[in-house]
């Protein structure tokens, strides 16, 4: 074991410099504001939390509905996509529907640039009225995680034993009843690696927002983004904001996090 | 038979609303893509006419396209060479046992579960000239650094995409290492083969395949770069740094022709179109 402390130490070289930014956030929240103007170095703890004070809401930033604005559109988007992407997963594996053209095209979507997407999606919402909303942002982020989660899904179902879904079958159960109480029970681990996948990059999601959002559907991508041109010497209260803002799916994530990595490699695919 | 039947109308009930969001989300919008290509477009006017090929001509002619294409292709092959290679290199490590492995893994895989906006943010933290700690450390050696200045911008660029996508590279290489049969390993080591022959004429090899779908993930991905990179130069200094992602949004968004964006992104997907068939084919998709 000894001889491999140069594979720890390089290791750790790596998460150093992929968590330096957060580590620079982390730290910066928690200094006075006196000490981030004296410059880089200077430390001087802030016992108050005056700038997550602030970023909750003390200093009259919108954050906090930034905050809920993400929460929603990244569950909202898990259930729409889940809903339309599950059925249709076992459709296409089990009852042969579509063979593999439907999974093709839903590749193809993948390597379409999003960016083509926007002027579209920006007038297609503006007839729809769904411009600036919550539900608008949902449906643009199922359009981003939709062919993940098929090939989640489908990867998924193959693997499950048909021998099971055959008694059923045999025994006088529906399509529909096979899938909701023999399939749906067994999809434990596909669920959770599109839930944490679809959760991870639909509050990631930055293009869609900035295009589709301008005040009350602004997810926390935006809104920092927006926090450091408009309040740009504000450097404490801009990093309490990040460092909140990065929390929700870290923490999932981390705790999800052999789902994330299954997922990730049987999709072998980013959203 | 009739189970038959009734199967199939099953199917097609479990996949319709997969083919109603398809139809409402993907075939509408690129009509509507395509349609406002081909109209006279503008922000500043209320009327939409038709245009013919009007915003292909300008685009076409347009440096400006070009020289975010251009840009866009060369950092998206730059990065994708020093992620993939620093991914591999990392789950060559990770392929051995070590003190503090678990701990490390997650460590490591941090990267991904960031937003791409809120690290650009966080540069903009770490790399600011007055506040940031980055800079605060390279004046200890005398180096005055700025994000905006033009000779280190590319180079800052690919350094801080690395540090965002290389966990992805390292994930995926990582997930296709673990599925090499460790007895191919032990033969190697029965026959005396030395490490870097091992990797050399055992692990390459096998990885070949899942290096190249890797290597066109991260390609393609990197095609898309948007959020980072706008939020950090907003594509300058000049138009320096400017990627496909940012012109089409900025002539849609900012300069306001929907006309002359939308031609440009019909363009970018026709340029892309004869690739992709190649990629689809490489993912293997099938449905047994």
């Amino acid at each position: 074991m000894k001889r491999n402390l140069w594979a720890s130490g390089l290791a750790a070289l790596f998460a150093f410099f992929f968590m330096l930014p957060l580590i620079g956030a982390v730290y910066t929240s928690f200094r006075t504001d006196n000490a981030i103007a004296s410059g880089p170095f200077v430390w001087e703890f802030d016992s108050k939390f005056t700038h997550y004070k602030n970023a909750m809401g003390a200093a009259g930033y919108d954050f906090a509905s930034f905050f809920q604005n993400s929460i929603l559109i990244s569950i909202g988007t898990v259930i729409l996509t889940t809903l339309i992407s599950l059925p249709a997963a076992y459709s296409i594996v089990r009852l042969g529907f579509g063979g593999a053209w439907l999974l093709r095209i839903a590749l193809s979507l993948r390597i379409l640039p999003a960016v083509f997407f926007i002027i579209p999606f920006y007038k297609l919402f503006t007839n729809l009225s769904i411009v600036d909303s919550v539900r608008g942002l949902i449906l643009a982020n199922t359009f981003v995680n939709i062919t993940l989660a098929l090939l989640i899904f489908s990867s998924t179902i193959k693997d499950l034993p048909y021998e099971i879904e055959e008694a059923a079958h045999v025994d006088g159960a529906g399509v529909f009843r096979t899938l909701t109480s023999i399939v749906f029970p067994l999809m434990g681990p596909g669920l959770a690696a599109v839930g944490v996948l679809t959760f991870i990059f639909s509050w990631s999601d930055y293009l869609f927002a900035v295009v589709l959002s301008s005040s009350n559907a602004t997810p926390v991508t935006v809104g920092a983004a927006n926090f450091v041109t408009s309040y740009g010497v504000r450097w404490g209260d801009i990093s309490a904001a990040v460092t909140l803002s990065v929390l929700p799916p870290l923490i999932f994530a981390t705790l999800a996090q052999k789902y994330l990595v299954k997922g990730l490699s049987s999709g072998a695919i980013k959203g | 038979m009739i189970r038959q039947r009734k199967d199939r109308v099953s199917a097609f009930v479990l996949a319709a609303p997969l083919l109603l969001f398809l139809s409402v989300l993907v075939v509408w919008p690129i009509y509507l893509g395509i349609k406002t290509a081909l109209s006279r477009d503008l922000l500043s006017e209320f009327e939409i006419t038709p245009a013919g090929l009007d915003n292909f001509r300008t685009v076409i002619a347009a440096p400006d396209f070009w020289s975010a294409l251009r840009f866009t292709i060369i950092f998206a092959v730059v990065v994708t060479i020093v992620e993939g290679l620093l991914g591999f290199g990392l789950a060559l490590i990770f392929d051995r046992k070590f003190p503090g492995k678990r701990t490390l893994f997650s460590m490591v895989l941090i990267p991904i579960m960031i937003a791409p906006s809120l690290m650009a943010v966080m540069y903009r933290l770490i790399l600011n000239e007055n506040i940031g700690v980055i800079p605060g450390v390279l004046q200890k050696f005398g180096w005055e650094f700025s994000i905006f200045d033009q000779r280190y911008v590319f180079f800052t660029l690919v350094t801080l995409d690395a540090i965002q996508y290389t966990s992805f590279a390292f994930l995926l290489v990582y997930a296709a290492l673990q599925n090499i049969p460790q007895e191919i390993y032990e033969s190697a080591a029965i026959d005396g083969a030395r490490y870097r022959q091992v990797i050399w004429r055992i692990t390459l090899p096998i990885l070949k395949p899942a290096l190249a779908i890797i290597a066109m993930l991260r390609l393609i991905d990197s095609f898309r770069t948007f959020d980072t990179i706008y939020i950090l130069t907003g594509g300058g200094p000049g138009i320096s740094t400017q990627t496909i992602g940012i012109y089409i949004y900025k002539t849609a968004f900012i300069t306001g022709d929907f006309g002359l964006a939308s031609a440009a992104s019909v363009t970018l997907v026709l340029l892309l179109a004869p690739l992709m068939p190649k990629i689809i084919k490489q993912f293997r998709l099938d449905i047994k």
